[in-house]
C-alpha cells in the first residue's frame, strides 16, 4: 500500500462532515479469472481489509446466514455467507440495509418510562435496575395473585433459540396469555395445511421442479423462504426453461419475471384450483400411486377408484366455464394451464396471501393442496415438499406451574373453527369486550399492535385507555406508534447486536444450523431481552439455568451432536453455518414404513374409522377405553399420540399431524370440518361482502415490495429513499369510469374509516381493485420513516441533512376491518369492499 | 503484488484538443496505449435482463459499500410498466456506469474526454505478468484494464464530467469535498469496485445479486463467465442491441442480454440523461 491519502476531514456549508476520497493507489492484483464472489471486503477509502464476522439476518422471517464487514468498530457491510446451503451468499435489499436498523439515528437507547399521559410522548430516561425493578414488582403482584395469566406476552417474530428462551421465562412464570402475529401473516394457510398434510410450511423444490404454477405468491420479492427460493426458481426459468404461471391481481415482480401473469380477481383463487383438478381428474391426468395416502371420502378403506369417482363427482360443477365467470380467467386458460402443470411432472404449485388471506382462504389453500397431490407433487423432488429445518438441542428452563391463560387469543368465542394460529389481530377488540378477562400487564416484543393490524385508530384507542389495560411494556429498539403508547421501555438492541441459534427450512430438504452473533456491542444501554429474561427471571425466584443468550447457544451448540463434532460454539462463531455433509434430501417421508415395534408399545391402538395407530397415553384420555370409546378424531389431542397410517398390510409415516386430530392420509376429505359444518371436500365459497358490491365499489387489496418489510423497515434510510410513497393503483378501465386520472388526489373509504391517497391509473392490476402497499404511512418511527423525530432520538447521522423526501405514503390499514376466516381465524387482508373517490 | 503507481503529479499542458496527451511527455497517445497493453484484464460487466427481478438489492449493497449520501445512487434500476391490460408487462433495467471505452477515434470516453484535470499523473498499471502499462491519470481517467475512474484529489467539482455523460451515470457526493476547491462537491460513480476488484473480489453488486443478473469477469480470459456469454449471445457483435444508447458511440464495456428487447422498448432505456441530471432509484 502507497500513497494513500488521508485528508483532514472539512465541512461544507450546511452539509455535515465530508471524507476526501482517493481513487488512484491501492494495490492490484487484477489477475485475470480469479475473482471469488465475496467472503472478503476491504474500504474503499484506504484499501484496508474489513474484518468479517459471520452471523444471520433477521430483517424477514427467512433469516439468511449472512456475513458482516466491521471497520473502525463499526458495522459498514452485510453480504450473504458464501457456505450457506440455504441462501449461497446472497442477500436481499432489506438484509443489506440491516445496517440502517442499527445506527437509525431515531433508535431508543436508555430504558423510558412514561410521565405524561398515555400517548402524549413524554418520557424520563432510568436505570435498568429501576425498569425491572418496576417491572418485576408488577409482574410479582399478579404472579402472587394467582393470576399469571393476567401478565400478556406478545410477540410478532420470536423465533428459533429467541423462542425458546423466552418462552422458558413465561413456561416458568406460569402464563399462557401468549399472543403471536400469525394470523395477520399466513396463519391461515398453515391451518389449511395442518388440516390436509399436518404439520405447516410448505418447501417448493424448484431446483428440480419442471413447472411452477403460482396463486397469490410475491416468491421473487417478498416470500417467507424469499432468498433461498428465488434464486433458485430465477434459475429453474433461465437455465433450464421452466414455465411459471401466476396468478395474481396486479404485475408484482414476481409476475413480472414469471412466464405468463395470468390476471384474477381477487378471492376467486379457489375457483380457478378446483376448475384445474376438474380438468385433471377428468382428462385422467392423475396419479394414481399417490391415491392410496388421499383421503377422498368418509371411508378410509375407499379403493383409488371409488376416490377417484367421489372426487369427480364433487368436482363436476368446477367446470372452467363456471371458473371464467368467477375469476375473469379464460377457460380456455384455465384448462390448458391445469393440463401443463399435470403433464409436466415434477411440477409445483405455490400459494401464499394473496390466495389464502381471504374469507375463503381456508379452502383455497386446501385446494392448492389437492392439486398438488392428485398430480403427485407431493414431497417429491421437484414439488412441494414438507420443510426441513435445523433439530437444535438446547437448555430447558424450570419446570412452571401449570400455565393459566386468558381466553383471549382466538377472537370472539366460536368465531373461527379451528384457529390454530390464533386470531390475534382481533385481541384488542376482545380486551375492550371484556367478557374473557383483560390482562393487567400487556407487553409486546418485535412487534407493533397498533400498525401492523386492521383498524388502527381503534387499536390506538383502546391501547390508551388505561381502564382497559392498566399497564403497558414496549420491547423494542424503535420508536413506534405502539410503542409510543407505552409506560415503560425496554430498549432491545437491533438483531445485529445479539446471539441465536437459527433453524429456518431449507430449500435442498437438508438442514441447516447457524446462529446469530452480535458485529458490534449493543449501542446505548440497550440489551438484548433474552438476556432481559434471564435477569428478570432470576428477580422473580426462578432463574433459567442460563443467564444470557450468549451461553444458551454456547450450551445449545455443545448439546447439539453435530455441531459438538464439529467444533462446537468456537467452530459456529468462527464459520457460521454448519450441515451435515452427509445428509439426503429429505422427500416422500410418508412412504416410510412404521417398524413393527412401535405398533406394539403401551397405549399404542388402531382407530378403525381414520385408519391411524395413535397412542392414547400421550393425548388428553384418560383411559383406552374412554379412547377407544370417543376415537382418534374426538379425543382431545389425540394428534400427540399418532404413530402411523395404515394402508392395506402396511402401516406407514403417513402424513403426520400436528395442532388437529388429522389421519395420517393426506386429507382432502376432512372428518374434522364436517364436525363443524363445513364442507368435508375443498369447496368454493364466494366471498359474502364481494356478492353485494356496487357499480362505484372497489374491492382494496394490499402487497408488499421487494424493499421493504413489513411494518418495520420505514427507519431504513436506504429502503424508504427508494419507496416512500404508496399511490393506489387502479386499472385504467375502473379510474377512466370513476372520473379519476393518474396523479388525482383520492378519498378511499371502507365501514371502518377513511384515507386520503393519489391515484396511480395502471395497467398494472385488475379492474375492480384499488391496490395499496403496506409498509408505509408511519406517523411515529422517526424522521427517515415519518419525518417526525422520536423523543428520544439523536442526531448522529450526516445523511439527516441529506433527506430529500417528505412524502411518507399511506397505511391501508387504517380502513381494513379486524375481520377473520371462519375456518382458520386468519386476517382477510384481501377483502375489503371500498369506494373510492376524487379528493 | 503488483501495484498501480503514480509516477509523477507533474502538471502536464494540454494540447489542442481536449484528447490530446502531449507527446512531449513521453507516452505513447492513450489508444495506442491501451492497445498494447498487454496481459491486463479488460474487465467485462453483463446484466441478464432475464434474470433481474427488479429487487434492488445492488442499489443498496452500493449505497453500503460506499456509505453513499442519500440523493446519490452509483447504481439504480428503472421499472416500467408496457402494454394494455390484460397483457401488460412490467420491466426492470439496471443501470450503472457503462465504463465506456470511447469512441473508435480517440479511445476515450466522454466524461474524461471533458474532464479539465485530466490527464494529470503519471500511472503505471503493472499486469499480472509483471508488464508494465503506463496511462495518464486525471481527476477522470480511465485505467489500462478498462475501468473509468475519479481521482477526488484532483477534482475542482465542476461537474463536466456530469454533464458530459448521456447516461445519468454520475451525480455529486454531497457528503465529499473536492479536492481542488473546498466550496464544491466531487462525485459519485460506479468505480466497479475497483478496490475489490483489485484484491479478486466481484463487486458488491455482482456479490449479491440474488438471482445472478450480474456478471463480472475478464474478457480477456477465454474462459470467463463474460466471455462465454458475450460469445453466445453475440453482446460484441450487436451493440446496437446490446448496450445503451448506441448512436452516443461511447462503446459501453456494460452489455445487456435482453432477449425481450427491453432497450428499445423501455423509455428510461432510450432516455439520454444530460447537465446535472441525476439517477434516483423509485418504485413507483
Amino acid at each position: 500500500m502507497r500513497d494513500i491519502t488521508r485528508r483532514d476531514i472539512f465541512k461544507l456549508g450546511a452539509v455535515g462532515a465530508a471524507v476526501i476520497a482517493t481513487g488512484k493507489a491501492f494495490s492490484s492484483q487484477a489477475l485475470a479469472g480469479d475473482i471469488v464472489e465475496g467472503g472478503k471486503d476491504f474500504s474503499p477509502k484506504t484499501g484496508v481489509e474489513r474484518t468479517m464476522i459471520p452471523s444471520s439476518c433477521w430483517s424477514c422471517v427467512t433469516r439468511d446466514p449472512m456475513i458482516g464487514f466491521v471497520e473502525d468498530g463499526r458495522l459498514v457491510k452485510l453480504e450473504g455467507q458464501p457456505n450457506s446451503i440455504r441462501s449461497r451468499g446472497k442477500i436481499c435489499a432489506k438484509g443489506a440495509a440491516g445496517i440502517n436498523q442499527l445506527y437509525d439515528p431515531d433508535r431508543i437507547l436508555y430504558p423510558m418510562k412514561r410521565v405524561g399521559k398515555r400517548g402524549e410522548g413524554k418520557w424520563k430516561r432510568i436505570t435498568w435496575d429501576e425498569a425491572l425493578t418496576e417491572l418485576t414488582a408488577r409482574l410479582k403482584k399478579v404472579r402472587d395473585d394467582g393470576h399469571p395469566e393476567k401478565f400478556m406476552f406478545h410477540y410478532g417474530r420470536m423465533k428459533a433459540s429467541s423462542s425458546k428462551i423466552v418462552k422458558a421465562f413465561l413456561s416458568a412464570y406460569g402464563t399462557g396469555t401468549v399472543g403471536n402475529h400469525t394470523s395477520i401473516c399466513e396463519g391461515g394457510k398453515w391451518t389449511a395445511q395442518e388440516l390436509t398434510w399436518g404439520a405447516h410450511y410448505d418447501n417448493w423444490d424448484f431446483d428440480n421442479t419442471k413447472y411452477v404454477l403460482n396463486f397469490g405468491s410475491g416468491v421473487l420479492e417478498a416470500h417467507t423462504n424469499h432468498i433461498p427460493t428465488s434464486q433458485r426458481l430465477v434459475e429453474a426459468m433461465v437455465d433450464r426453461g421452466v414455465k411459471m404461471v401466476t396468478f395474481d391481481v396486479r404485475i408484482s415482480n414476481t409476475a413480472a419475471r414469471s412466464t405468463e401473469w395470468v390476471p384474477i380477481k381477487p378471492g376467486t383463487d379457489g375457483a380457478v384450483v378446483l376448475a384445474m383438478c376438474r380438468e385433471v381428474m377428468e382428462a385422467g391426468l392423475y396419479d394414481k400411486a399417490f391415491f392410496p395416502f388421499i383421503k377422498a371420502t368418509d371411508n378410509p378403506n375407499a379403493s383409488t377408484d371409488e376416490k377417484v369417482a367421489a372426487l369427480k363427482a364433487h368436482l363436476a360443477k368446477y367446470t372452467p366455464q363456471w371458473a371464467e365467470k368467477i375469476s375473469g380467467v379464460p377457460a380456455a386458460k384455465i384448462k390448458a394451464t391445469a393440463l401443463e402443470f399435470a403433464q409436466n411432472k415434477p411440477a409445483c404449485v405455490i400459494s401464499y396471501r394473496g390466495a389464502v388471506a381471504h374469507y375463503n382462504g381456508n379452502d383455497t389453500e386446501r385446494a392448492v393442496q389437492m392439486l398438488g397431490a392428485i398430480t403427485g407433487n407431493i414431497d417429491n423432488p421437484g414439488g412441494r415438499c414438507h420443510g426441513v429445518g435445523a433439530k437444535w438441542k438446547s437448555p430447558k428452563g424450570p419446570k412452571g406451574p401449570k400455565a393459566k391463560k386468558l381466553k383471549i387469543l382466538d377472537g370472539f368465542k366460536g368465531a373461527a373453527a379451528y384457529p390454530t394460529h390464533h386470531s390475534n389481530h382481533q385481541i384488542l377488540k376482545v380486551i375492550k369486550d371484556g367478557k374473557a378477562g383483560r390482562p393487567d400487564i400487556y407487553m409486546w416484543y418485535c412487534y407493533t399492535p397498533v400498525y401492523a393490524n386492521g383498524e388502527c385508530q381503534e387499536n390506538i384507542d383502546i391501547l390508551k385507555d388505561e381502564s382497559l389495560i392498566p399497564y403497558t411494556v414496549a420491547v423494542n429498539a424503535y420508536y413506534d406508534e405502539s410503542t409510543a403508547l407505552a409506560d415503560l421501555i425496554l430498549p432491545n438492541p437491533s438483531y445485529l447486536e445479539w446471539w441465536d441459534w437459527e433453524d429456518m427450512v431449507s430449500p435442498t430438504q437438508v438442514p441447516e444450523y447457524y446462529i446469530r452473533q452480535p458485529f458490534v456491542k449493543p449501542l446505548g444501554e440497550s440489551r438484548d431481552f433474552k438476556d432481559v429474561v434471564c435477569d428478570l427471571s432470576s428477580r422473580l425466584g426462578f432463574p433459567l439455568g442460563f443467564n444470557s443468550a450468549e451461553e444458551f447457544v454456547k450450551k445449545s451448540c455443545e448439546m447439539t451432536p453435530g455441531i459438538k463434532a464439529a467444533g462446537g460454539f468456537d467452530f459456529m462463531k468462527k464459520q457460521g453455518v454448519w450441515h451435515d455433509p452427509n445428509a439426503k434430501p429429505k422427500f416422500d417421508m410418508y412412504k416410510k414404513k412404521v417398524k413393527a415395534d412401535a405398533l406394539k408399545k403401551a397405549g399404542v391402538i388402531f382407530d378403525d374409522a381414520t385408519s391411524t395407530y395413535w397412542n392414547w397415553k400421550k393425548s388428553g384420555a384418560k383411559s383406552e377405553a374412554e379412547a377407544k370409546q370417543k376415537g382418534y378424531t374426538k379425543t382431545k389431542n389425540a394428534y400427540k399420540g399418532y404413530v402411523g397410517l395404515k394402508v392395506g398390510n402396511d402401516v406407514f409415516a403417513g402424513f403426520k399431524p400436528d395442532k388437529v386430530n388429522k389421519s395420517g392420509f393426506f386429507e382432502f376429505y376432512s372428518e374434522l370440518l364436517k364436525i363443524k359444518n363445513f364442507p368435508a371436500l375443498p369447496t368454493y365459497v364466494p366471498i359474502p361482502e364481494h356478492e353485494k358490491m356496487g357499480p362505484n365499489e372497489l374491492v382494496l387489496t394490499t402487497y408488499k415490495v421487494p424493499v421493504h418489510i413489513h411494518a418495520r423497515s420505514a427507519n431504513c434510510k436506504w429502503l424508504t429513499e427508494i419507496y416512500h410513497d404508496n399511490p393506489g393503483m387502479i386499472n385504467t378501465e375502473t379510474a377512466g369510469r370513476l372520473g379519476i386520472s393518474d396523479g388525482d388526489r383520492i378519498k378511499v373509504k371502507s365501514e371502518v374509516g377513511e384515507i386520503t391517497t393519489t391515484a396511480n391509473v395502471t395497467e398494472a392490476v385488475v379492474p375492480g381493485v384499488i391496490a395499496i402497499s403496506h409498509h408505509l404511512g408511519h406517523w411515529e418511527y422517526g424522521r427517515y420513516a415519518s419525518g417526525k423525530k422520536a423523543p428520544m432520538a439523536g442526531d448522529d447521522d450526516p445523511d439527516l441533512k441529506l433527506k430529500w423526501w417528505d412524502t411518507y405514503g399511506v397505511h391501508p390499514n387504517w380502513i381494513i376491518p379486524n375481520k377473520l376466516d371462519p375456518i382458520n381465524g386468519q386476517q382477510r387482508w384481501m377483502d375489503t369492499v371500498v369506494t373510492v373517490k376524487k379528493a | 503484488m503488483s501495484e498501480n503507481v503514480n509516477v509523477g503529479r507533474r502538471q502536464v499542458l494540454k494540447g489542442a484538443g481536449a484528447l490530446a496527451i502531449g507527446a512531449a511527455a513521453g507516452l505513447v497517445p492513450a489508444g495506442k496505449a491501451f492497445a498494447a497493453r498487454g496481459n491486463a484484464p479488460r474487465w467485462g460487466f453483463i446484466v441478464d435482463l432475464r434474470r433481474c427481478t427488479g429487487c434492488r438489492s445492488c442499489t443498496v449493497a452500493c449505497k453500503a459499500e460506499y456509505d453513499v449520501p442519500l440523493g446519490a445512487f452509483r447504481t439504480a434500476v428503472y421499472e416500467e410498466v408496457q402494454g394494455k391490460f390484460p397483457n401488460a408487462e412490467k420491466q426492470f433495467l439496471p443501470r450503472l456506469c457503462n465504463h465506456c471505452e470511447g469512441n473508435q477515434e480517440d479511445k476515450i470516453p466522454p466524461c474524461v474526454k471533458n474532464c479539465p484535470e485530466y490527464p494529470k499523473d503519471r500511472r503505471v498499471f503493472n499486469t499480472a505478468d509483471g508488464k508494465k502499462i503506463r496511462y495518464r491519470g486525471g481527476a477522470t481517467y480511465k485505467r489500462p484494464d478498462g475501468l473509468i475512474l475519479y481521482d477526488n484529489d484532483l477534482c475542482v467539482g465542476c461537474g463536466k464530467c456530469i454533464e458530459a455523460c448521456p447516461y445519468g451515470a454520475r451525480t455529486f457526493n454531497k457528503r465529499l469535498i473536492a479536492g481542488k476547491d473546498a466550496s464544491k462537491n466531487g462525485i459519485a460513480k460506479c468505480s466497479l469496485c475497483q478496490h475489490r476488484v483489485d484484491q479478486g473480489v466481484a463487486p458488491a453488486c455482482v456479490n449479491i445479486c440474488p438471482p445472478k443478473a450480474r456478471i463480472f469477469g475478464d474478457l480477456n480470459d477465454p474462459g470467463s463467465e463474460v466471455s462465454k456469454l458475450v460469445k453466445e449471445f453475440g453482446l460484441e457483435n450487436k451493440r446496437n442491441e446490446t448496450t445503451l444508447l448506441p448512436a452516443e458511440n461511447t462503446v459501453p464495456m456494460l452489455y445487456y442480454i435482453d432477449p425481450k428487447g427491453s432497450l428499445t422498448k423501455l423509455a428510461s432505456a432510450k432516455k439520454k440523461f444530460m447537465g446535472n441530471e441525476a439517477w434516483v432509484d423509485q418504485i413507483s
